[in-house]
């Protein structure tokens, strides 16, 4: 909800007043087509989305391109966003096509662009930005950048862990780094460990443990009993 | 009355045996579960902060993992609110010590030992299992569960140490209840080893054993305690004209009046156990109680008491934050850390039973309680400087608990066989737990302003301030019990000459 609401906020300042701004409940799917529908159009033959779209045999809807899922309704995974020649001028929010593969965002009037905007972007790979803005995380964070008149290529993730650069022991114990967007990590916990800080080890024997506990315990009250409270006189 | 029989054991039936193994271990699982609490404070502070980075460096992410508990912005206020968390414990356990002798002189014994362990063991599952499955933690939930702790854990020394005194008359009384005082140090040595041997799980599960334990031992105490022969129609042989001799040194505590009322039994049961009026049928409540106030005025029992609460601190001390300065100050895990901690236990029953048979064979404990302390100061230094070497540490530790553990047991049950032996008292059974819980309850209130203290010091100026303040308490023991020393000094120097001149 609070992704509608800042979705709202995005098209105010653009000046465009969209139905989803009014919608404050829908659910997930409606929330997706927000962002598909940020601005009027389809995506253009010809473009890079377009081209990756038919490539991978996806669904274009409004400006997304959605993973055909058969089995799951309303779980449509955006892999291709086309924002361009949209006339953004800020861009607030993009979570909703964490899974996108390639993000156009070029021809837009954009001043500068948060890095945090790409956390959790692990799987893009193709970044098409305005000329005047750098690619998130620095130009070490990818393969290629190369800038063409208008536009701004960034390709290839490098995976941050990797790199000399970065300490990648950086991560506590028991946790090992995990790459989470372009110039982004985790320390998610390695093998069994698992929990808050990665403290917890393996899984508890519950039945093993109190099983036998229960049972020595009921069978050592009877004893006890029998033998000494059972002749007590109340005294 | 025909003497006790010749075989010392041969006066003792199985009832007695199941008596002692019920209150030995009753305050084993006690014991044990205190322990787990001090074994896993640095899990604790782990859950209760938020990671440690640099400045500069970024949060670590996901947030979840990392950074979503604020409890406590870093671990230096964790580690003063679980300062705190001793303290108020050993507060709420000193005013029940004080309320304990007078509720157990008036209700049954194995209700109120019974309700003691179940219900402290559901408090601390409340406190560490319950808070930590259901992601909630709040100070004042833990403050208010420990002091619920503290009170319910006061109710059992008392009643083990009646139930001991209704089974084990005046003979023998020495060894065993030398042999039972070490069930405090079992319990401790039990609980590292629990503690350790869960933590990898979760310090929730280290929580869950241990009171579900707690929890099975105070249903096998309902279903299978006699309080007291006279339950089973038994009845102890009286020891009329033994006086309680200096040999009953290792009588870990005075025994509190057996509480079932004498119906007109005397047929079966004649003077019964530890009562020194004979045949006297008065009721128990009606003869003189020394009051609160005239029992403390009474000669021995404010030096002793400001004596034991200095020892105490130390022996707490060690106690409750061992494991966490051995995992601090040496980078060593967790669990490591609650085994080292466990010779200190070792060290304190040995040397609680070696000084105790020294002083039974001297006939006089001060001098020994005076050498031990000197001693302590001495292994306290030596301890600060220890090396990080395991095998070293723990051979100080030992050393440390022999000589702090030994005395600490001893002033203990040298307390209670002076004092109850002091003209005043004799003829008034209350006084004894009157007294006793006066110069524990003292003794853990010292011993509760130490944790706080030990706390703000180690915040403020570092552990080998701690270890200063430590010696600096043996020190003031030493200096509280010098009358007494003193005392006995002179009088052992007196039979010397009365003996010289004899010859």
């Amino acid at each position: 909800k609070a992704i509608v609401a800042r979705l709202g906020y995005s098209l105010v300042y653009k000046g465009v007043v969209n139905s989803s701004v009014l919608c404050i409940c829908c659910p997930q799917q409606q929330q997706q087509v927000g962002l598909c529908h940020l601005c009027n159009g389809t995506v253009q033959n010809g473009t890079a989305v377009s081209q990756f779209c038919s490539a991978s045999a996806g669904l274009i809807d409004g400006r997304c391109c959605l993973l055909r899922k058969e089995n799951i309704r309303d779980a449509d995974y955006i892999i291709g966003l086309d924002l361009s020649n949209c006339s953004l001028s800020r861009v607030e929010d993009l979570q909703d096509a964490f899974s996108a593969t390639t993000i156009d965002l070029s021809l837009n009037p954009i001043v500068n662009l948060d890095d945090s905007l790409f956390e959790g972007f692990i799987q893009l790979a193709n970044l098409i930005l305005p000329a005047n803005l750098v690619c998130p995380g620095g130009n070490a964070s990818w393969d290629k950048v190369k800038v063409k008149g208008e536009t701004h290529f960034c390709e290839g993730q490098k995976d941050i862990c990797n790199q000399t650069g970065y300490l990648s022991l950086n991560c506590p114990e028991n946790s090992l780094c995990v790459p989470y967007g372009p110039g982004f990590f985790q320390c998610s916990c390695v093998d069994a460990f698992r929990g808050y800080k990665c403290l917890r080890e393996g899984e508890f024997p519950i039945i093993q443990v109190f099983g036998p506990l229960a049972g020595s315990t009921v069978l050592v009250s009877i004893l006890l009993w029998l033998t000494q409270r059972r002749k007590a006189i109340s005294v | 009355m025909s003497s006790p029989c010749c075989g010392f054991l041969a006066q003792y039936t199985h009832h007695h045996l199941v008596a002692f193994l019920l209150t030995f271990f009753s305050y084993v699982l006690l014991h044990a579960s205190r322990k787990t609490f001090s074994n896993v404070k640095v899990s604790i502070s782990a859950q209760w902060t938020p990671s440690v980075q640099n400045a500069s460096s970024p949060a670590f992410s996901p947030g979840e993992t990392w950074e979503e508990n604020n409890l406590f912005a870093d671990s230096d206020g964790a580690t003063l609110f679980l300062g705190v968390l001793d303290t108020i414990f050993l507060f709420s356990y000193a005013v029940g010590l004080y309320m304990s002798g007078v509720i157990g002189d008036r209700m049954n014994l194995r209700y109120v030992l019974s309700f003691g362990l179940c219900g402290s063991a559901i408090v601390e599952f409340v406190f560490g299992t319950l808070t930590e499955w259901l992601q909630f933690y709040n100070i004042y939930l833990y403050c208010g569960l420990w002091v619920l702790n503290g009170l319910l854990q006061s109710a059992v020394w008392p009643c083990v140490v009646a139930v001991m005194g209704n089974w084990f008359g005046k003979s023998g009384r020495g060894f065993v209840f030398g042999l039972w005082s070490a069930c405090a140090s079992v319990g401790n040595i039990l609980g590292a080893f629990l503690a350790s041997s869960v933590l990898k799980y979760g310090y929730e599960y280290a929580f869950l054993v241990t009171s579900v334990l707690q929890f099975a031992g105070g249903v096998v105490v309902f279903f299978g305690l006699l309080t007291s022969p006279k339950e089973v129609g038994l009845c102890l042989e009286s020891e009329t004209g033994l006086r309680p001799v200096e040999k009953d040194a290792d009588s870990h505590r005075p025994l509190m009046s057996d509480e079932e009322d004498e119906e007109g039994s005397e047929e079966v049961c004649d003077g019964g156990y530890y009562t020194i009026r004979q045949g006297d049928e008065e009721p128990r409540e009606t003869p003189k109680a020394i009051g609160f106030c005239q029992a403390f005025c009474l000669p021995g029992v404010l030096p002793y008491s400001l004596a034991y609460a200095c020892l105490k601190l130390v022996n707490y001390s060690f106690f409750f934050w061992l494991p966490f300065y051995l995992s601090r100050n040496f980078g060593w895990k967790e669990a490591q850390a609650d085994r080292l901690s466990v010779w200190y236990d070792v060290g304190g029953i040995i040397g609680g039973t070696i000084q105790g048979l020294i002083s039974d064979f001297m006939g006089k404990r001060a001098p020994v309680l005076a050498v031990s302390l000197l001693l302590a100061m001495g292994a306290l230094v030596g301890y600060s400087h220890s090396p990080p070497d395991q095998v070293v540490n723990a051979a100080l530790l030992a050393t440390t608990g022999f000589f702090i553990g030994g005395p600490s047991n001893m002033i203990s049950s040298a307390i209670s066989a002076d004092l109850g032996r002091q003209e005043a008292l004799r003829g008034s059974q209350e006084a004894l737990a009157t007294v006793t819980g006066i110069v524990d309850g003292t003794g853990s209130i010292g011993a509760a302003a130490g944790q706080y203290l030990v706390s703000v010091i180690e915040s403020k100026l570092g552990w080998m301030f701690v270890f200063y303040f430590f010696i600096v308490m043996t020190g003031c023991s030493i200096v509280f019990i010098l009358p007494l020393i003193v005392t006995e000094i002179r009088a052992m120097w007196r039979e010397r000459r009365a003996r010289a001149q004899e010859l």
